[in-house]
């Protein structure tokens, strides 16, 4: 309110506090000119405020309700997931379809999961860094030189396909992966991509594994060459051989420990 | 009142009247004037050092190896300090300052025990500076707001029971019978923030929970920081600064009345949306993000109320530096809360969690709502404080858009960045570092935004002295923004 | 509003009623959690951290290491977190239980480390995950013989600190690393270690790789080796990747904390701890970076975060047996939702 200034105030504005001015030294002009301290008026709620406050209720009460895991303390997954106490119960079923997967398919989760990076999914690699699988001498020969390959590693140049590689070095896969695996993704490599080769079995591996135990370094081309172009020994039984009944059929049981 | 029609003049009030009120005002102002000035002008200085520190953090985000071999200068100790200065040091002393006067004001008494708030504030100043210290020496304890080492914890805990005493006992030399809506508000703030610090501290140092509800505690108590104790008073704060300003009552009782009670309800029970798809009872996020639906009914209550308030007025932000900065903190209140409910739906959160978004989300609640409120007080209160009209209209206004523009562009950047980083980590054919790659131009401009920020505070912070010691150009009219034409305008400031 | 006693029970009330919601009852249903076990009583995960570990996540929590990095995997209904191999399954509360402060994290910006540990190489995983080992920094170049070709440019001195298989606590606890070191070269006497290493070793279990079966592993999309480095995620390769994250990674975004080594003068041949630094890192003639306690004590604890035993809790995504060698964790072996 500028108008109660009151007629002590110097005519110009300019050039001086207030405070400075005798006349109003109890009252600041900043408190003369303010309006009345702040008070409520009476309106109504307005319908679409309430419309707003039912919309907010309902879609919060359903969120709550969807997703609350019943408020158990146990219950993490708010999407209604089996309960875990359930989970113990129906654990071999939920497992079925990691037992009934093929070697084949099995092994197709192991390359793109450890191989794929370099030797790519269509098995054709990189030119000049990583040589190809698909349609190679050494995957779809026989099975003792790609096994050793993956147990130990290669290291050094190598001709595959007639290509020369050299810059790569392949790391051993002995610490990393288990027999199983090993077989398995031998088995895919050795059909996929139009290769046409025998499947090798787990046992074919943990043999050659302890052949090789004493093998300190990756192998080198020469050292490949070296060995026999033959499958492993064993191999009649090769291929289907799942996984042991006991290996994925006991989700509940406690793990053993290890390591 | 008549709801239409702008009223040009104020209803005639007695002069004699008006005289007395004007006199028992002036009292109740020079009474708070050492207390207030104190929180003030700490919180200030605090502000500064906190903002170097921001940007000090923010190039080192984007910069790794600045001054990296430093051991308290590493990038994840500076960052804990700049959070803890600017909630600690800044917004809480600020909006302590604020709510003493607010309190005296409408209490309509002169401010009663100035030592306690005197010691308070001195108390609180030591303990933010010894926190600061601890945490740059490596005591940090890693909970988010909670940093504090507990040596700096318990000197805090002393200032703010000093504080909230006091205003519980102002709270009994009151005149008058009606308990104005920004009382309720600060009553609350008041009465919250030592529960929920006690409640953090004990649960989290003391008697420690175990495991994984160390960390909802902890953000518990960082969610009800931001609603209960710096939301509470930025809602009371504009509770009262708006009508106040353009002189016209509140528009709704009723809808104040539900504004805060919803407010208290709701926003309390927000917080463990933090750690969606965390290792945590599904339903505790669950009852967090319905929480942080409902409090859509406070924000559309509390909007609605300022808005029908304004409604007309919104002219005089053109010319009231209050009013202006007021507003935009009110509307950034509406904004923060709509961000809060979107990114903590499941179905957003499982992108934005883990990213800067939530960054965003911090900032938009502190710096947007808050400090833009607490910025427009300080403009309103400093001058009757001291007895000195604000120095320069340019100022106020380069202040403003600077501020605005500054947290308008850092939340732009973080939200986009965070869901771009989002995106990338929630796809596993692209490299993990690819999310973070992703997110550095955003930083960038982050750090671009920060410049304006900082700009905007040291010309506050230069204003604020000229003030406090009586330098640059004086005046006994109020400055505005913009020159007043000399009819229509009825602004008091 | 009229009267003080209705609004001071209603804003305690809200908030007795939040506090009581969100605190007391969580506390109530998972705040006291034990360790699982097996029938016979073994098996016991979690295990308590060691004191070195304790330090370690205190070292954490105070260089702000949480701002930056997250420990929980998220379920597979979330997040692409067990697809990146940061878990084979997602955190529960049982997982914490003796973390503290437990660090969850809310940011990103680099990688999770709830399971960190579990991606040594496997000479160093403790014998029972997070069970308070401290694999010695000693025991870094692990797998030295197996890819000493992929090493060549290593330098020679500190690749002979190969672990020694069968590690009693008590010989590790003896000043003496280099004793079973394959290369004679390095033989740090007592006077190169500090004395306050000694403790860092003492809750060192020896691993035994030819007793134990090779632990159940997926094949992790990371490299095990950096060429010219210590292998990936072994202590020494933490030490390098903390003193200069660069020199790992061009593209790190993490600062380095040099702070937490020195540089020392190399006394009587080189320790075997010292850092193994390629490029502009690499110290003056002469001289050696070493690790200070505090870089052991964070390096044990990193190395101690590992939630890759099964918990009954939650669902393994491998498959329920992921603790038989030949189960398979990987990404798309989990059963359908």
């Amino acid at each position: 309110m500028n108008e109660n200034t009151p007629p002590s105030e110097p005519p110009s504005g300019q050039g001086m506090d207030y405070s400075e001015i005798a006349d109003v030294h109890e009252v600041h002009a900043a408190v003369q000119r303010e309006k009345r301290e702040p008070r409520v008026g009476r309106e109504p709620l307005s319908i679409w405020l309430i419309a707003v406050y039912g919309l907010a209720v309902f879609f919060g009460g359903a969120y709550l309700g969807r997703f609350s895991g019943n408020f158990s303390g146990e219950a993490l997954d708010p999407y209604g997931g089996e309960m875990p106490t359930m989970k113990k119960v129906t654990g071999p079923q939920g497992a079925q379809p990691e037992a009934e997967l093929s070697p084949r398919d099995r092994g197709k989760k192991v390359f793109a999961a450890n191989c794929q990076t370099c030797h790519q999914a269509n098995g054709l690699g990189v030119a000049g860094q990583y040589p190809p699988l698909a349609g190679s001498e050494f995957t779809t020969g026989g099975s003792r030189r790609p096994a050793m390959i993956v147990l130990k590693g290669l290291t050094g140049p190598v001709k595959v396909k007639g290509q020369q590689f050299g810059s790569a070095v392949m790391q051993p896969w002995d610490k990393t992966l288990t027999d199983q695996k090993i077989a398995d993704v031998l088995t895919y490599e050795r059909s996929e991509w139009g290769n046409n080769a025998s499947p090798v079995a787990a046992e074919q591996i943990a043999a050659l594994r302890k052949e090789l135990a004493d093998h300190p370094n990756s192998f080198t081309e020469p050292e490949i060459l070296a060995a026999p172009d033959e499958d492993l020994a064993g191999g009649a039984s090769a291929g289907g051989a799942p996984p042991k009944p006991g290996e994925a059929a006991k989700p509940g049981e406690p793990p053993k420990p290890h390591g | 009142m008549n709801a239409t029609g702008i009223p040009l003049k104020e209803p005639a009030i007695s002069a004699a009247a008006g005289d007395t009120e004007q006199f028992e005002r002036a009292l109740i102002d020079a009474s708070t004037r050492v207390p207030v000035l104190i929180f003030y002008t700490s919180a200030v200085a605090w502000l500064i050092l906190g903002t170097l520190l921001a940007g000090f953090v923010s190039f080192k985000l984007h910069t790794p190896d600045l001054l990296s071999d430093i051991s308290f200068l590493t990038w994840g100790r500076v960052r804990p300090v700049h959070m803890n200065v600017m909630v600690y040091g800044w917004a809480s002393m600020a909006g302590m300052g604020t709510a003493i006067w607010l309190m005296a004001r409408l209490c309509r008494t002169v401010l009663r025990y100035p030592l306690l708030l005197v010691a308070g504030a001195g108390f609180w100043n030591l303990g933010v500076f010894l926190g600061v210290c601890g945490i740059l020496l490596g005591d940090s304890t890693g909970y988010q707001w909670l940093e504090f080492p507990s040596y700096a914890a318990v000197i805090l805990f002393v200032a703010y029971t000093l504080v909230a005493s006091w205003a519980v006992l102002m709270f009994r030399f009151r005149r008058g019978e009606q308990i104005y809506i920004t009382q309720w508000y600060l009553l609350g703030a008041f009465l919250w923030f030592p529960w929920v610090y006690a409640a953090g501290q004990l649960m989290l140092f003391v008697v420690p929970v175990q495991g994984v509800l160390q960390a909802a505690v902890g953000w518990w108590y960082a969610n009800n920081l931001l609603f209960l104790w710096f939301g509470a008073i930025g809602l009371g704060t504009a509770y009262y600064m708006i009508p106040k300003v353009i002189g016209r009552p509140v528009y709704s009782y009723h809808l104040a009345t539900i504004g805060f009670w919803s407010y208290a309800l709701f926003s309390s029970w927000t917080g463990m949306q933090r750690l969606v798809d965390g290792p945590f009872p599904a339903w505790m996020v669950t009852a967090s993000i319905a929480a942080t639906i409902l409090t859509l009914i406070p924000v559309a209550t509390v909007g609605l109320n300022h808005h029908m308030t304004m409604q007309g007025y919104f002219p005089l932000m053109r010319y009231s530096p209050t009013l202006r900065f007021t507003v935009f903190g009110a509307m950034s209140y509406t904004v923060f809360s709509l961000v809060g409910v979107l990114i903590s739906l499941r179905s957003v959160a499982r992108y934005v969690n883990f990213t800067q978004a939530s960054i965003a989300y911090s900032h938009l609640g502190l710096y947007a709502f808050f400090t833009m409120v607490i910025f427009g007080s300080m403009y309103y209160i400093v001058p009757r404080l001291i007895g000195r009209e604000w120095r320069y209209g340019s100022l106020i206004k380069l202040h403003f858009w600077a501020s605005a523009y500054g947290i308008g562009l850092m939340t732009l950047m973080l939200l986009a960045g965070g869901l771009t980083q989002g995106t990338g980590m929630e796809n596993p054919s692209l490299a993990f570092s690819e999310s973070v790659e992703s997110v550095l131009p955003y930083l960038r401009g982050r750090s671009l935004s920060g410049i304006l920020l900082t700009v905007s505070h040291f010309i506050f912070a230069y204003h604020f002295g000229l003030m406090l010691f009586g330098l640059g150009r004086k005046s006994t009219v109020p400055t505005f923004l913009n020159p007043v034409e000399a009819e229509g305008a009825e602004v008091a400031h | 509003m009229k009267g003080l006693a209705p609004l001071f029970l209603g804003i305690f009330g809200t908030f007795a009623f939040s506090w009581v919601g969100l605190t007391v009852i969580p506390n109530w249903q998972i705040g006291h959690l034990n360790p699982q076990s097996d029938e016979e009583g073994t098996d016991i995960y979690p295990m308590p951290q060691s004191g070195m570990v304790t330090r370690g996540a205190r070292i954490y929590a105070a260089n702000g290491c949480n701002y930056c990095h997250s420990q929980q995997v998220r379920a597979e209904y979330s997040g692409a977190d067990i697809e990146r191999k940061w878990g084979d399954r997602r955190s529960a509360p049982r997982d914490y239980i003796f973390e503290r402060p437990a660090l969850l994290g809310k940011m990103r910006m680099g990688q999770d480390l709830a399971n960190i540990g579990a991606r040594a190489p496997k000479e160093e995983e403790s014998p029972s995950p997070t069970g308070g080992a401290s694999p010695a920094p000693q025991a870094a170049a692990a797998s030295s013989g197996a890819v000493a070709s992929a090493k060549a440019g290593s330098p020679p001195p500190s690749t002979a600190a190969s672990p020694s298989p069968a590690t009693s606590p008590a010989a590790a606890a003896a000043p003496s690393p280099g004793a079973i070191a394959s290369k004679p070269p390095t033989s740090p006497g007592p006077p190169s270690s500090p004395p306050s290493k000694s403790p860092a070793t003492t809750a060192a279990g020896g691993t035994s790789p030819a007793a134990a079966p090779s632990p159940p592993s997926a094949g992790p999309p990371w490299p095990e080796q950096t060429a010219g480095l210590p292998p990936m995620y072994s202590a020494a390769w933490h030490h390098v990747h903390l003193y200069s994250p660069r020199s790992i990674n061009l593209d790190s975004n993490m600062p380095s904390y040099r702070f937490l080594y020195r540089a020392r003068r190399i006394s009587a041949g080189r320790s075997s701890d010292a850092l193994r630094l390629t490029g502009s890192d690499v110290p003056p003639e002469g001289w050696e970076i070493v690790p200070t306690f505090d870089a052991r004590c964070l390096v044990a604890y990193m190395m101690a975060l590992n939630q890759s035993h099964p918990l009954k809790d939650v669902r393994s995504a491998g498959a329920p047996a992921a603790a038989l060698p030949a189960a398979s964790p990987s990404p798309g072996g989990q059963p359908a939702k």
